[in-house]
């Protein structure tokens, strides 16, 4: 290499390193990534005590990368570069064959943990004196056939089956494998559109056609709300495409089927962020103009929450809940005087206790199978 | 800190240059020592401590050292020399082998050692009791400088400043290459700094870089699937396809390390001597060793193998030499009783090619070597890698056969995903590259190097940036 060569070579390099490094100092911190859908790391001073543990060079780690000039165009980068290498997934989401469906990893447990998992739907069947009624949503990637050949890490349906088999007595399982899949030579095209693309939540047609066949599995006569739909965004991207990197796919849509208040319009709800009652809605149309859109039912994760219909006949439901409760609430809402929505990851109230002094009438644990086989809170079940 | 992350590469680095060509050159290196401090304590503030005890012994030592043999005092000489290598040994053996010592001793009922789980701290805290990043590497290097002064090969250094650079210079902290002190004498005093000398370096560096991060770091996902697959699942074609991704993932993530030193070194005007040479060519055990991590090898030979006597010894003493040697290189690269046993591993084969089976390589036709070469490399590395002997065994079992079948849907799956990267690593593991480069022309190579160098970066910079999965799996040692 020539001298005058070689002066090229070494101001590209520091161009390179000097102009990012700079870039990174001057430019202003972003608080949240709306494609990443979370809070980005920030600077923080250094103190004796941090410097001592590296507690702060930890952060100021995760701060340089978060804050990184062009962090999503990095991203985006990275993302193409996997596919173009003809990887089928990116940190850890599968690319659909169809070129816009997204699926996140699902974890299989051993049929040992499968059975101390169902072992606490039992224990609260034997605390409680009413009916208990236990389901489980499968997978997108049981349901929707658009995988990667030979995909490891997605539903084989061997949760469900092993947890039909493993209820107790005194539980009642419903299985809702049969409107939502059409996966295993079921050539039902259903569950694509059961399924949102970019995120792992049910649709709303997908949390009705859940409703009916939990109706069915109660013994309840469900309500035929046809098929009309009310679209309220065309652009949500779930957290399965944030984790993906994959910008070319197309947002999904959010609909409803029931209006606000329910269709006699007499539904209230009833919030307990913190244990004191806060008057609620089932919809939160503000929650449409931020990343997480799915929160548009009942607002986002909540320990408590009553929807209280003085129409319905039902009797008093309280559910055990993940996310997919949610948007399955307005439906449910329709046939419960009251359906209480429990989350154990944010609620520590006995259940015993809980069933018997508010009255309720049944009982029903409802979990996506990737969130039974990994959720740490349900030995609170039992207590 | 580690070279391939975002906050070392566009803020540690840019402002070490900076500091550094704006010094004098007679301050040089003391900014080097400075920053190399904060490079150290940034993932040990703690152990930083150890930083400046073995520069005060070894500086000590070697100046004892030189003043006992200036007195003629051969004895006083190397009694220090002694001294040395036990403060060295002692702290390794501290903290890499106390736990591992006292867990295996209780295991047999002797448990009359504690194993320790947290160092007390003056002023009442503690912290965890971790193995300080590098210990096997600096301890190795500042061992040889002492017996190189007693020895002759190297003068003694009187400045306290420049030792201290040479202990700590961070390029080749951490995971070396293992310099011994002879190599940059010079170099610590008078070296040059020219965009020659900066410009090679930048193209090494981008060179470790994309080893690093977009090979090693690409195959070692594929490698921990098959980790964490129950021996009882492992297939035969599954088990090759983990240990294969895990030789690849090895060598780019520890070549690329080196290489990244040699080029950081390079663009601060020094010279660091080669680690790697294409090993995968090998055609024997011993030649691996010519060619991987090569300043390990050479540092057990120069400083124990030879002393020994080496191989002009009757058989059973060479076999007795072979012995120490690689028991002490297994047991060098972890405290847990794989490393010893694949150090044992590498002393069979050697030892056989040095009694007669090295003969019979002579005389086989070469596809047959680098067969047998590269097969006991990455049997070599199951041992390695699989480090609880739960799973090693069912592991090798799985390798040779005795696995749940051939294939399973979970294999094809993953070699249609891994087979590109394979590909490209498996070629980047031979000099093929580095052969078409040199026969082009002198015009096509600068027009084609800047947009390479640039791809190189980018690429690099985004997966740092979007990187979940990004270990240097040589930090252990």
């Amino acid at each position: 290499m020539s001298k005058k060569y070689s002066i090229f070579i070494t101001v590209l390099f520091c161009l390179f390193i000097f102009g990012f490094g700079i870039a990174l100092i001057v430019s202003p911190s972003r608080d949240f990534s709306e494609q990443e859908n979370r809070y980005l790391s920030q600077f923080k001073a250094p103190t004796l005590s941090t410097l001592r543990t590296g507690e702060f060079m930890e952060g100021f780690e995760d701060y340089v990368t978060d804050q990184f000039p062009l962090r999503d165009g990095w991203i985006r980068l990275k993302a193409l570069s996997e596919r173009a290498l003809g990887k089928q997934e990116n940190n850890s989401v599968y690319f659909g064959t169809d070129g816009q469906t997204l699926f996140a990893h699902f974890t299989i447990i051993s049929r040992d943990e499968l059975a101390q998992r169902v072992g606490f739907v039992n224990k609260l069947a034997d605390n409680v004196d009413v009916p208990v009624y236990f389901s489980l949503v499968p997978d997108k990637s049981w349901a929707v056939n658009l995988l990667p050949d030979n995909a490891p890490n997605i539903d084989d349906g061997s949760t469900i089956e092993g947890a039909m088999e493993l209820c107790g007595e005194g539980v009642t399982f419903i299985d809702l494998r049969f409107l939502l899949g059409d996966w295993c030579g079921n050539a039902d095209p259903r569950g694509n559109n059961s399924f949102y693309r970019t995120d792992h939540h049910w649709t709303t047609m997908g949390a009705y056609r859940g409703y009916t066949m939990l109706m069915e599995g109660i013994g309840l006569q469900g309500t035929d709300f046809g098929v009309s739909y009310t679209q309220v965004s065309d652009s949500f991207y779930g957290t399965t495409y944030s984790a993906s990197g994959a910008d070319w796919i197309k947002p999904d849509s959010i609909y409803t089927m029931i209006p606000e208040g329910g269709t006699r319009g007499n539904i209230t709800v009833t919030r307990y962020p913190e244990g004191e009652p806060i008057e609620s809605t089932m919809y939160h149309p503000e929650k449409l103009e931020v990343k997480d859109k799915y929160a548009y039912f009942l607002g986002g994760n909540q320990p408590l929450c009553i929807i209280k219909n003085p129409d319905a006949v039902g009797g008093k439901l309280l559910v055990i809940r993940d996310s997919y409760s949610d948007s399955l609430a307005p439906f449910l809402a329709e046939e419960f005087q009251e359906v209480h929505l429990f989350d154990l990851r944010y609620n520590n109230m006995s259940l015993k206790q809980y069933v018997a002094d508010n009255g309720i009438d049944q009982v029903l644990v409802l979990y996506s199978a990737n969130n039974f086989n990994t959720d740490k809170n349900l030995f609170k079940l039992g207590l | 800190m580690i070279f391939s992350s975002p906050y070392f590469l566009f803020l540690y680095f840019p402002i070490v240059l900076l500091l550094y060509y704006i010094s004098p050159l007679k301050w040089r290196n003391l900014v080097l020592l400075v920053v190399n401090l904060i490079f150290y304590g940034w993932g040990e503030p703690v152990y930083v401590v150890i930083m400046f005890l073995s520069i005060a012994i070894d500086y000590s030592h070697g100046r004892i050292v030189t003043r006992c043999k200036a007195k003629g005092n051969d004895r006083g000489a190397r009694a220090a020399v002694a001294s040395s290598v036990v403060f060295n040994l002692l702290l390794l053996g501290f903290f890499k082998y106390w736990n591992f010592i006292a867990g295996s001793l209780a295991a047999i009922g002797a448990g009359f050692l504690p194993v320790i789980e947290k160092l007390p701290l003056p002023g009442g805290a503690s912290i965890p009791f971790t193995l300080p990043i590098g210990i096997s590497f600096y301890t190795f290097q500042t061992m040889s400088y002492t017996i190189d002064v007693y020895r002759g090969d190297a003068r003694c250094q009187k400045n306290i400043v420049t030792f201290g650079t040479f202990v700590t210079l961070f390029p080749q902290l951490i995971a070396g290459p293992i310099i011994k002190y002879k190599d940059l004498d010079e170099q610590l005093e008078h070296r040059d700094h020219s965009f020659e000398k900066f410009a090679s370096g930048v193209q090494r560096f981008t060179i470790g870089a994309c080893k690093k991060v977009l090979l090693a770091n690409a195959l070692g996902p594929l490698w921990d699937v098959y980790l964490a697959t129950p021996g009882a699942q492992l297939t035969t074609l599954g088990a090759w396809l983990g240990i294969v991704a895990f030789s690849l993932q090895l060598y780019f993530d520890f070549s690329g390390y080196s290489d990244m030193a040699i080029g950081l070194g390079r663009m601060l005007g020094f010279e660091f001597l080669e680690n790697f040479n294409y090993p995968y060519l090998s055609k024997s055990a011993s030649e691996f060793w010519r060619r991987w991590h090569i300043s390990l090898g050479s540092w057990f030979r120069e400083y124990l193998y030879f002393p020994l006597g080496g191989s002009r010894v009757k058989p059973a003493r060479m076999v007795f030499n072979l012995l120490i040697v690689w028991a002490a290189t297994g047991i060098w690269h972890g405290a847990s009783w794989n490393f010893l046993i694949w150090g044992l591993y590498w002393f069979v084969w050697i030892g056989l090619e040095k009694l007669f089976l090295g003969k019979w390589l002579d005389k086989a036709p070469a596809w047959l070597t680098h067969i047998y070469g590269v097969v006991i490399a990455i049997v070599g590395w199951a041992i390695f890698a699989v480090e609880d002997f739960s799973a090693m065994g069912p592991y090798l079992a799985a390798m040779f056969g005795f696995g749940a079948g051939a294939l399973d849907t979970d294999f094809l799956y993953y070699l249609r995903n891994y087979l590109p990267i394979l590909v490209i690593a498996i070629v980047a593991a031979t000099p093929l590259a580095a052969h078409t480069w040199k026969k082009l022309p002198e015009r096509a190579r600068q027009a084609a190097f800047p947009v390479l160098m640039l791809a190189g970066l980018v690429f690099t910079t985004a997966y740092l940036v979007d990187g979940t999965y990004n270990p240097f799996l040589y930090f252990r040692f």
